[in-house]
């Protein structure tokens, strides 16, 4: 039992991982541009909450065009003769149907249908794919394709990527050289020959594009990007501005609207693609797919919750608010709310427990505090629910879009 | 009238002390009798080398229930408990595998061992702590009986189904596993990097005379993590003082509510007429009565050792007997004169504030475990060594440092019947130094003083039997409504006023105290001061 | 192309029970056996020309009555030769230990010291036993939506028990949670004895009797009273009987047929593609294999990540090897009467003896001391052999299929060796009688039964792999979630030995799935 130590001079110095958070690649250029040295941890990464005001980003999204660095999400190349199988097994909605070169937004189940995760699938053949999403899925993934002939790389370190959206972006892009992308349309991907990908893909719900590339490619990428855009007001922005963008949009964020039932302690808290809304995403006609069982019977019960958006009197953000129906009966939660300055109507996205959304949708009250230097104000103040999304502009989907 | 109590606890270790301070609080005039000269059982801080204090028998803190130091405003009379940021495996090859406390250091620690681990992990602890959320609330309620089905049993057994019921089919199932399966299979099921199960087992096998491929080892570790600080499930921490400092608090609690410690002399029995205790009579010819006398000694040595024989019914003596309390842990308590070197691990590195272990493998932890069932202490130990004075200044001079070794296994009684005192022991310590050595080049010279406590020692000092650390094997068929005795598993005992509060109950051991406050609750129901028992 | 009800995969003995109660209700039953003969691990195997063996399993001890009228076994040539067959456990020194009709002493007639504890535990553990063979002759128990009927019925067994007294209901919550190795050694002193209730608790298991968990073990498999006996014309004579049996009841038998997949369609079984290509359709499938090897076969794609997960980690790492031996004449076992060479040979010396046994196999070495089971059936029943020859039969327990060197001839021969080493010792001369042997080592074992590992149970049947844990949660109660599919095998509940149990209680499930579909 006597094992000798091999302590041979030679012995490198130790290694350690990094602790607390880690800058990404696109560091060097944010960290001097951020004003407000206003951070974030997403992912055990460093990321922007804002740079300069949340007010100014958010316009920017909406009048020019703004960069988020996206680096910090999880990438999955999934790649193999059972590349298709595995994709199809592991996603509610068909991918056989996606079309080579496009890219899907996407949910995943467990046995019970309740939603793990939900992200973007990038189709690049049917024999390669890369999944993107909020939660690491590296150990799921090894899961779902146990048994099939399929390679698994965790590109989320290697791989980074830039959100650029605003209406400005399609013209950022075609003064930064991207020939070609004025055919892309909403969920297109192009390659360019120095191993840059461009989708046609967003989290703002207006005209914008996301561009991966290499770890090592990320600087000359984000110098060509703000070079390019300097005169069409390009301009960094946080997760802060996004964020409003994002419920706009109406999309959905994991552990906000809903917990992963990955992370969730309680059974109950398992929500299905129903009960989000996103039966059109739920492919039963393409074969076995994890999860499908139980959604079917969930199918036929119906839906237990409804994720609803809601416009919301007087102009008071209803952050983390309950939702009443007739002003007694609690009927949910609101899990992301702002006053939106381009709908100009207080907004909303709850989580209601059924029949309410569903069968009832009238009489809905969202109890709102407010702090009144140091004395709470409670209102019950009027909701009612719209559709999604709050924010739709043309220029989102036009093909090819304008220049500026 | 000097000698004559409403209450008397025997024993001043952390249960008895707790069931004093409630029996105390609830107004009942109470005495605790206490062996040594000090009091603490093992939650003790001791200064064996001047200058050094070490907690030599119990060393670290979480399982401690936060209900009962709310209950018994232990912070106000100096509980303080700082958690751990780490811990640490060394590896043979001169890596290391670091434990870290920040969720993002540990993931990237565990990716570096292993890709595929890293979110495993996540799951790991996403189902110990459903685990824990269904156990944690049982352990301050007193275990039903299924054979007797009095009303308080049928309430009791219905709010176990429910909760149980509650955790819906999938949770139903992992729970089920989780408390039948091996500590080792329960890790295959989330991993497959060996450093990373070697270092999570160790848990599942601290005190018990099982290894690590045994079956009922998965509980064993969910038993270590069900504890908490101050809120955050499943962390340990270091009690400020050392363990003692649990137990100053607990007799400070006691004092102030009026209990009364004598301390120096143990007892010679239990005094009963009729079937009733009617008071004790210490070593030193003292006879103390009182109606109700607690015993927070183990089941074997309370009713085998202090009882008069013919007091109990064959049955009964039969089944304490038969109640399995195991010797298979030594400790090593180490004065140092500086901190050692450990040049495999990064320079300042704060790994070392947490526990350190030094086991390659699931099946060198098994190979420890297979010397213990021969009567052998295992050759190549798991160890589980941690140095407090780096963040606890109160026990060490600036600089020095104290280190508590907890070393499995090591046999009560050894094979051909030979003796722990002398070489034994010394070859057993020496087997723990230099396993430690070989990532210390230093620290066999830094060695000031050291402590060495064989099963044997711990069982004299302490009175636990064999040395056990909880009092009895934690075993399913000793939990619940079989601890320590079936059908004697509500603190209760055949002699009529005459109860047991120790870690041989529900819900066993460790520096809990949930023992001490279920006893003391079901004490005061039957003298109709309390609550209803739950 | 033809049609049936059913298909099942696999004609060992509860793929002929189940396809033998499914024909039985009219249906029309086939039964693919991928070797071939019919009889999986009831098999024989011919060792020298005249000389049959059985060639896995050599005892009977769980076939029940009600198991055995089902079926009409002994319409169809199954008689017992010898029932109640004594048990001698053997000791390295010489001082044998006999163990008959519940009493015992030793061999050479002196009372035993521990005769009466021994009596006393056997009987307080029979009686447990028998209390819960209910829950074997069923589905185990749901974990959600078993109703009150389950509720009833498992309200009926608490009750049974609690009837017989506080003292044995306490008792036996204490006892069915307990390890063999404590249970017993409380009660009685170490030594042979105690090694062969050891020995029936973790054979065929990869544990020890120190195991939390195998006392359950044990309980399963005393369900039918802790007596073995021998059939009648070995037993491939039993084989024969369950072979009979079913195709009186009208199952087709094909042997040579092995399976190459299992065709699902929108979730459903459609029926089964043969190796020759050529496909037959079906209903519903059975498959005695175990639930990996069935996914596999009716393809992983249908089922969910988490259920193929917890099909991975199923413990099956089987830990028993076959010895068989041709012997030119009888065997004498020194110290022991003649009459009592025809009894169940036990070579387990102590409790610690069998713990330090399976240490070896936990690190995948061969045994030093080899822990057997051997009996030699030629001595009750003559027409096993021909020519005055004698055939041994020896389960050895403890012998890793992860063996560290591999498993090739030569650790074959070097495990025979040994075998016949310790069998000359406690019956010297047989060495020199042996005229032929066969080794079927673990890794034999699965390649040709398909038992996955060797294992004899296809998962080792150990509290967390039982009931409603067995084989894996979510296909406890024989259906797998692809409709029309099932398992009938060992896998299921209760598990292994010869029982017919996991084949009935499988085929139950297929009639009561059926009536619900009709209903």
């Amino acid at each position: 039992m006597n094992k000798v130590l091999k302590n041979s001079p030679t012995r490198q110095t130790p290694v350690q991982v990094p602790r607390g958070l880690v800058p990404t690649p696109f560091h060097a250029r944010l960290e001097p541009a951020n004003i407000t040295q206003d951070w974030m941890g997403w992912s055990g990464f460093l990321s922007a909450r804002k740079f300069q005001s949340v007010e100014s980003e958010y316009f920017a999204i909406r009048n020019q065009a703004t960069l988020f660095d996206l680096s910090p999400m999880h990438k999955y190349r999934i790649e193999g003769p059972d590349a298709l199988t595995v994709v199809n097994r592991l996603l509610t909605r068909d991918v056989r149907k996606l079309k080579d070169n496009r890219v899907g937004y996407a949910v995943w189940c467990d046995e019970d249908g309740s939603t793990i995760d939900d992200g973007t699938i990038f189709r690049f053949t049917d024999t390669h794919f890369r999944l993107c999403c909020q939660e690491p899925q590296y150990t799921w993934l090894c899961d779902v394709a146990w048994g099939f002939d399929v390679t698994l790389t965790d590109e989320s370190e290697t791989v980074v990527g830039l959100s650029m959206q605003g209406p400005t972006s399609y013209s950022v892009l075609k003064a930064a050289g991207f020939e070609g992308t004025e055919g892309m349309k909403p969920f297109d991907i192009h390659h360019f020959d120095d191993g840059i990908m461009i989708s046609r893909t967003g989290f703002t719900g207006d005209l914008g594009y996301e561009l991966w590339a290499d770890a090592e490619a990320a600087l000359p990428l984000y110098d060509r990007l703000m070079s390019a855009g300097k005169e069409l007001g390009l301009r960094p922005i946080g997760y802060d501005a996004l964020n409003m963008a994002r419920i706009e949009a109406g999309f959905m964020v994991t552990g906000v609207e809903f917990q992963s039932i990955h992370h969730a302690l309680r059974p109950t808290r398992g929500r299905t693609p129903f009960d989000l809304g996103l039966d059109r995403l739920v492919h039963f006609d393409k074969g076995h797919f994890n999860g499908r069982r139980a959604l079917l019977q969930a199918k036929e019960k119906g839906p237990r919750y409804a994720l609803v958006a809601l416009e919301i009197d007087g102009n008071k953000p209803a952050h983390q608010a309950l939702v009443y129906h007739k002003g007694k009966t609690e009927a949910g939660l609101i899990t992301s709310a702002l006053w939106s300055p381009i709908c100009k109507r207080n907004l909303a996205l709850a989580m209601l427990k059924a029949p309410y959304g569903i069968d009832i949708t009238a009489d809905l009250k969202v109890e709102i505090y407010h702090d009144k230097e140091g004395k709470y104000d409670r209102a019950m103040v009027p909701a009612k629910i719209v559709d999604r999304p709050f924010f739709n502009n043309p220029r989102r989907a036009a093909t090819p879009p304008a220049l500026c | 009238m000097a000698n004559q109590y409403d209450a008397i606890v025997v024993g001043a270790g952390h249960n008895g002390l707790t069931a004093g301070c409630y029996l105390a609080r609830a107004g009942l005039k109470t005495l605790i009798v206490e062996k040594n000269d000090w009091i603490g059982g093992a939650a003790v801080s001791r200064e064996l080398h001047p200058g050094w204090t070490y907690s030599n028998c119990s060393y670290v803190c979480s399982l401690l229930r936060p209900e009962v130091a709310r209950d018994l405003d232990l912070g106000r009379h100096g509980l303080q408990v700082t958690p751990y940021e780490g811990g640490l495996s060394f590896m043979e090859n001169g890596d290391y595998f670091g434990y870290y406390a920040d969720h993002d250091a540990l993931r990237r620690e565990i990716k570096r061992h292993s890709p595929r681990d890293a979110d495993a992990y996540d799951r790991f602890s996403r189902f110990v702590l459903q685990q824990c959320r269904f156990i944690r609330p049982l352990l301050l309620r007193s275990p039903p009986d299924p054979v007797r089905m009095r009303p308080r049993d049928i309430q009791e057994l219905l709010y176990l189904l429910k909760r149980f019921h509650d955790l819906g089919p999938r949770q139903m199932a992992d729970t089920l596993r989780f408390y039948t399966a091996s500590v080792a299979d329960f890790l295959d099921e989330f991993f497959e990097c060996e450093i990373l199960k070697a270092h999570l087992a160790g848990s599942g096998i601290i005190g018990t005379g099982l290894g690590v491929y045994s079956p009922g080892t998965a509980y064993v570790l969910l038993h270590h993590y069900m504890g908490e600080v101050d809120g955050s499930i499943g962390a340990w921490g270091f009690s400020r003082g050392g363990m003692g400092g649990v137990s100053q608090s607990l007799a400070a609690a006691f004092k102030e509510a009026g209990g009364e410690i004598r301390a120096g002399n143990g007892i010679e029995k239990f005094l009963c007429r009729e079937g009733k205790v009617v008071g004790v009579a210490l070593d030193n010819g003292d006879e103390i009565t009182a109606k109700t006398v607690v015993s927070n000694m183990d089941v074997r040595r309370t009713f085998l050792n202090h009882v008069e024989d013919g007091t109990l019914s064959d049955d009964f003596v039969k089944a304490v007997k038969r109640f399995k309390i195991r010797g298979s842990s030594a400790k090593l308590n180490i004065a140092l004169d500086g901190m050692p070197d450990f040049p495999s691990l990064p320079k300042g590195t704060i790994l070392t504030q947490g526990d350190m272990h030094a086991s390659q493998s699931l099946d060198e932890l098994e190979q420890a475990y297979d010397e213990w069932k021969a009567g052998r202490w295992s050759k190549d130990p798991y160890f589980d060594m941690l140095i407090p004075s780096l963040i606890d200044p109160t026990l060490a001079a600036p600089g020095k440092h104290m280190m508590t070794v907890f070393v499995q296994y090591a046999p009560y009684e050894l094979a051909n019947g030979e003796s722990w005192d002398g070489p034994n022991r010394d070859a057993m310590a020496e087997s723990v130094i230099s396993k430690i050595a070989k990532y210390s080049p230093n620290f066999r010279d830094l060695i000031v003083h050291k402590e060495v406590r064989s099963p044997w020692d711990i069982e004299r000092e302490v009175g636990l039997t064999e040395g056990n650390i909880f009092q009895g094997e934690l075993t399913f068929d000793q939990l619940l409504f079989n601890r320590p005795v079936p059908g004697y598993a509500q603190y209760r005992s055949p002699i009529k006023g005459l109860y047991m509060c120790g870690s041989s109950t529900h819900p066993g051991g460790g520096v809990m105290a949930a023992p001490g406050a279920n006893a003391a609750r079901e004490i005061l129901s039957d003298l109709g001061r309390g609550q209803r028992a739950a | 192309m033809s049609n049936f009800d059913t298909i099942i995969i696999g004609a060992g003995h509860n793929g002929l029970a189940a396809a033998t109660r499914l024909a039985q209700t009219g249906q029309k039953v086939l039964v693919l056996e991928q070797g071939a003969t019919a009889g999986g691990a009831i098999a024989q195997s011919e060792l020298e020309p005249g000389v049959f063996a059985p060639r896995y399993a050599h005892l009977l001890m769980g076939l029940g009555m009600p198991e055995i009228k089902t079926l009409g076994l002994q319409d169809h040539g199954y008689t017992p030769a010898v029932s109640d067959m004594p048990t001698i456990a053997l000791c390295p020194t010489g001082r044998h230990v006999v163990l008959q009709g519940g009493t015992v002493h030793y061999a050479d007639g002196t009372p035993h010291p521990d005769a009466a504890a021994y009596q006393t535990l056997t009987k307080r553990l029979t009686k447990f036993a028998a209390g819960i063979a209910q829950i074997s002759r069923q589905a185990p128990p749901a974990l959600t939506g078993g109703g009150w009927r389950q509720a009833v019925d498992l309200g009926k067994i608490g009750l049974n028990m609690r009837l017989q007294g506080k003292d044995d209901l306490r008792e036996f919550m204490r006892v069915a949670l307990s390890n063999v190795y404590d249970t017993v050694l409380d009660e009685i002193a170490d030594g042979p004895l105690a090694g062969v209730l050891g020995f029936d608790a973790i054979l065929g298991g990869h544990m020890g009797p120190r195991a939390p968990g195998t006392m359950l073990s044990l309980l399963t498999r005393m369900r039918e009273g802790a007596q073995r006996s021998l059939p009648k014309g070995g037993m491939g004579a039993l084989a024969a009987s369950f072979t009979n049996a079913a195709i009186a009841a009208g199952v087709e038998i094909r042997c040579n047929s092995t399976v190459f997949e299992i065709s699902v369609t929108e979730d459903r079984v459609t029926g089964v593609v043969l190796q020759d290509g050529s496909s037959l359709t079906c209903g519903q499938v059975l498959s005695s294999l175990d639930p990996k090897t069935t996914m596999r076969l009716s393809h992983i794609r249908h089922y969910d990540a988490e259920m193929v997960r917890r099909v991975r980690h199923i413990r099956t790492k089987g830990a028993v090897a076959k010895v068989n031996l041709a012997l030119s004449e009888a065997p004498k076992i020194s110290g022991l009467d003649d009459s009592l060479s025809a009894a169940r040979w036990v070579m387990a010396p102590s409790m610690d003896a069998l713990e330090l046994g399976y240490n070896g196999a936990k690190y995948g070495r061969l045994p030093d001391d080899v822990i057997f089971e051997a009996v030699v059936p030629s001595l009750s029943d003559p027409s096993i052999t021909t020519g005055n020859r004698h055939v041994l039969s020896a389960i050895v327990q403890y012998v890793p299929y992860g063996l560290q060197q591999g498993w090739d001839s030569n650790s074959n021969s070097d495990l025979g060796d040994r075998v016949i080493a310790a069998l000359d010792k406690v019956a010297p001369g047989l060495a020199d009688s042996v005229t032929a042997r066969e080794v079927i080592s673990p890794q034999d074992i699965e390649v040709e039964t398909g038992a996955p590992g060797g294992h004899w149970h296809h998962g080792e049947l150990i509290a967390d792999q039982m009931l409603m844990m067995r084989p894996a949660p979510g296909m406890e109660r024989y259906a797998l979630p692809v409709s029309g599919l099932y398992l009938c095998g060992a896998s299921a509940h209760p598990g292994g030995d010869v029982t017919a149990l996991p084949g009935l209680n499988a085929a139950n499930a297929v009639l009561a799935g059926l009536k619900r579909k009709a209903a």
